[in-house]
């Protein structure tokens, strides 16, 4: 059923753009054109991002505070076997997939732990990441409470996330 | 900082691996990108349809009560930005979202070297995004032989909305209390 909305919207869209005698192909080619200069720009913030993020996790130290943070997250509600997840969660869109994707050929798609997971990824974004990203093409040098903001929420998102899905 | 720490680590236990760490991770990065052009190419396109067809016109006046309440703009060319990059994230597309984002940010730069209101609300907003169709997940959980991967979509929505509210009432707040204590400096 989801599948189909995407697809959908975007075939009203070309309708409409049809209706309104638009020239469908010019401004999709001159909306295209901004992709690559786009990603050039945001190329080294990204490298810098995945960079740190990678010593983070040879270095061993995600494992540690994953080892040190289990008890807190599970007094919070959450399974002790979300714990990488949910840490790794706010710096790396991709790394946070893959150990998803890990828990729900480990756990089935069905199990609670598996749904708490899918619940959490939905309602939690890689905060460092947009932040980075986002800022990089101004010349903001001071994110103020931004971060903590967001991060609080994220942690109240997951906290609500384990417990609607042991009801629902 | 981040980096520092790991780097210290590193020496002690595996001080070999961290050059080579480094250029892998950048090489994934490289891959990112490259998969971010193809990816930016499709959404930036059609986002210029929506924009020439004058659909994000109607999207922003519809959404503008709401945006100017929340992110306090009064900036036409802002709001729509705004609505834009608010919709994408709402339908679970974040790489829609992110060139729009990027702009958004551009235009309400002050050159004042901080982040002003709007800029954080718009970092809180994108963190807690509301989903009404966490299309990625949906995916992987279909792929992964579920009975109903759809059967999150409820629980994720609930969850985001709460999230949501409270972060617009969190920045308010602090923002607030900022108000407050920079006052009382003055006096």
């Amino acid at each position: 059923m989801s599948a189909y909305i995407l697809p959908i919207l975007f075939l009203l869209l070309i309708i409409y753009c049809i209706y309104k005698r638009i020239n469908t192909y010019d401004h999709f080619v001159k909306g295209a054109k901004g992709a690559i200069k786009l990603v050039v720009d945001i190329f080294p913030f990204i490298a810098s991002i995945m960079i740190a993020v990678a010593l983070l996790r040879v270095s061993g130290i995600t494992t540690w505070l994953t080892s040190l943070l289990t008890p807190v997250f599970n007094f919070l509600g959450i399974p002790p076997e979300l714990t990488e997840l949910v840490l790794l969660r706010p710096f790396t869109g991709s790394g946070s997939y893959a150990l998803l994707e890990n828990v729900l050929t480990t756990y089935g798609a069905d199990s609670y732990i598996s749904r708490c997971a899918c619940v959490i990824m939905g309602c939690s974004e890689t905060i460092f990441y947009v932040a980075t990203v986002y800022f990089s093409q101004t010349r903001v040098k001071k994110l103020l409470y931004a971060i903590p903001v967001a991060l609080v929420c994220s942690l109240v998102g997951t906290i609500l996330a384990c417990l609607i899905c042991k009801v629902m | 900082m981040m980096m520092l720490s790991s780097i210290l680590v590193l020496l002690i236990t595996n001080p070999s691996a961290m050059l080579s760490e480094m250029i892998g991770a950048s090489t994934g990065a490289l891959e990112l990108c490259f998969e971010l052009v193809a990816v930016y190419v499709v959404w930036l396109g059609f986002i210029e349809l929506i924009d020439a067809s004058g659909l994000s016109d109607k999207l922003a006046k519809l959404l503008r009560p709401l945006i100017k309440k929340i992110f306090k703009v009064d900036n036409e060319e802002i709001q729509k930005i705004i609505a834009l990059n608010v919709s994408a994230n709402m339908l679970g597309v974040g790489n829609a979202a992110t060139p729009m984002g990027i702009r958004a940010m551009q235009a309400l730069d002050d050159g004042s070297g901080k982040a002003n209101f709007a800029m954080i609300m718009l970092v809180v907003i994108n963190a807690t995004s509301i989903q009404l169709l966490p299309t990625t997940v949906i995916g992987l959980r279909s792929s992964a032989g579920s009975e109903n991967p759809a059967d999150i979509i409820l629980p994720t929505l609930i969850v985001t909305i709460t999230t949501t509210v409270l972060g617009i009432l969190l920045v308010h707040g602090v923002e607030k209390l900022r108000n407050k204590i920079k006052r009382r400096k003055k006096k």
